[in-house]
């Protein structure tokens, strides 16, 4: 299919649409809300590159908030597999079905056009991006969300012997029947990588919940956690009181451990604290911008893209119609679906003032709230709230507002379940 | 989170907020910037918790009350009335002028 016969088809695809979409609302009667058919006659166009949190939020949002822009999300695969909750499949207590998103609704009710492909090339000058079957296509801005990349690991021959699970889906799973393989006085190890990485409390919040459920199913397994920062690197107060306290017996925590190689054969993870031979590793490499994003990852020692946050458009001037949200952007703010999700709402916001002639808003605000499992049953939270600074040009954290729990609750994990459905709802439907 | 909201401090805020409001003319129901309504970019930092356009799912849904309820209910929570949760630290970290402008454009959903 060339460029020209995809537009058609995607027009004629807007006018099929239903006239009308229930909504359901738990407190009101079902309203009728009319549909939004992508645009016939487009003012604007835009290419959204990704369809995780924040590709598939910035889509939603430039047709909510933009005049008759026309949006076309490429995504390589067809549904979404939600990283937020995916440890829980480790335990057991969540599945990868039930962490499955389409990109229906985006579709049905907001007229996003939906490309199910591979992108090979992006032209930041011509605006252009190229598809693994040689289609070009064009706009007037492009949106990246590629996510993130993983570092080679000298000796990671097969990553299936050391899964990082860090995306979710089939290492997800495989990581769940090793662990459920493991002796029951067996040794597991996860490797937590340099900052930045993709959600700070992550690889501490799926080390308490592997602690919590070996407790009951491997009574005399050990966990060893090799941390290549210095100290826990977010909710310092929780995670020592849960690794060194109520896990205290399960867990071995070794800061400063930087992996230099692996042995895949003999289960081997070399660290600069030492050799650890174990039956199960959860090797989470050091990170990167997504591939596609690779030319322009010139911030962080050529990691991540260094973007003004007011728009998120990359500040290499030969990429400024080309903009860059979510974990591969180089920001002050965490790599995190809940922010994730903000940025791409500024970065609408931006395009929708752009295109209507004006200037992106001068004060943009975002925030980052998530919770962490410390048990199978009970959570923390940890939250702030982000205010952009002229001077700095950054986002910076509102010091009263940057907070995590006094220890852990089982209301807090409720409170995760309903946080949980509002952000997936907010992002894909 | 279950809560009550004793009628004659809804109406003396109400009073209060309504003055306020109308001292800040950019804020009325309408305003708009050159594309896109007041107070709407900065409301959507409450939608993935309380629903797009603050219909839920979710916490609290927030369509449907009055700029002045909102505005309230914000500030309890931000004066530790509600105690230390993840909502009391998060309305922390804006401005009044902020949660004025958010409590606005929030009204404005039905």
């Amino acid at each position: 299919m060339d460029r020209r016969q995809f537009v058609r088809s995607a027009a004629t695809a807007g006018l099929l649409l239903p006239a009308g979409l229930v909504l359901a609302d738990s407190n009101k009667a079902p309203k009728r809300v009319p549909p939004s058919p992508a645009p016939v006659a487009a003012k604007a166009r835009v290419i959204v590159i990704g369809g995780g949190m924040a590709g598939a939020t910035v889509a939603k949002y430039l047709r909510l908030w933009g005049d008759a822009v026309e949006v076309t999300l490429i995504e390589r695969n067809p549904k979404y597999l939600s990283n937020i909750m995916s440890s829980l499949v480790l335990t057991g207590q969540r599945s990868l079905s039930g962490l499955t998103f389409g990109y229906d609704t985006l579709q049905a009710r907001y007229g996003v056009k939906l490309v199910v492909g591979e992108v090979v090339e992006v032209d930041p000058v011509r605006v252009q991006v190229r598809l693994a079957n040689g289609t070009w296509l064009s706009a007037d801005r492009i949106v990246m969300a590629p996510g993130i990349g993983f570092d080679a690991v000298p000796g990671l021959d097969d990553v299936n012997r050391m899964p990082h699970a860090w995306q979710a889906g089939a290492q997800t799973t495989l990581l769940a029947r090793q662990l459920a393989a493991m002796p029951s006085n067996g040794v597991a190890v996860l490797t937590v990588p340099k900052v930045p990485y993709r959600c700070p409390p992550g690889p501490y919040e799926r080390a308490c919940l592997i602690a919590d459920w070996l407790k009951v199913n491997k009574p005399r397994a050990k966990l060893i956690v090799l941390d290549a920062n210095p100290d826990f690197v977010t909710e310092v107060d929780n995670f020592s009181k849960a690794f060194y306290g109520l896990h205290g017996k399960v867990i071995e925590y070794r800061p400063n451990s930087i992996i230099s190689s692996v042995d895949t054969h003999q289960m081997v993870v070399y660290a600069s604290t030492g050799a650890v031979q174990a039956h199960v590793v959860n090797l989470i490499p050091q990170q990167r911008a997504g591939a596609l994003a690779a030319g322009l990852a010139t911030a962080n020692g050529g990691r991540f893209v260094p973007v003004d946050v007011l728009s998120y458009a990359c500040l290499d001037p030969a990429a400024s119609r080309v903009h860059v949200i979510g974990d591969a952007a180089a920001t002050t703010q965490p790599k995190a679906g809940h922010i994730a999700n903000q940025e791409a709402k500024v970065c609408a916001d931006a395009l929708a003032r752009i295109f209507g002639g004006g200037q992106p808003d001068p004060a943009p605000v975002t925030n980052s709230a998530c919770y962490s499992t410390i048990t199978r049953t009970q959570a923390s939270w940890l939250t702030a709230v982000f205010q952009y600074d002229p001077v700095s040009k950054t986002m910076k954290p509102a010091p009263a507002s940057s907070a995590a729990s006094v220890g852990w609750q089982a209301d807090n994990f409720d409170q995760m379940n309903t946080w949980f459905k509002a952000l997936m709802a907010d992002s894909f439907a | 989170m279950k809560r009550m909201i004793s009628p004659p401090r809804v109406i003396a805020v109400a009073i209060g907020l309504a003055g306020l409001l109308s001292a800040l003319p950019a804020l009325s129901q309408t305003a708009t910037s050159p594309s896109g309504p007041i107070g709407r970019l900065l409301a959507s930092n409450c939608f993935q918790c309380h629903g797009t356009n603050g219909r839920g799912p979710g916490f609290d849904t927030l369509a449907g009350k009055s700029a002045s309820e909102l505005y309230k209910d914000m500030k309890e929570f931000q004066a530790g009335k509600e105690g230390d949760n993840i909502m009391a630290r998060h309305v922390m970290g804006y401005s009044d002028a902020q949660l004025q402008a958010l409590a606005q454009w929030l009204s404005t959903q039905r």
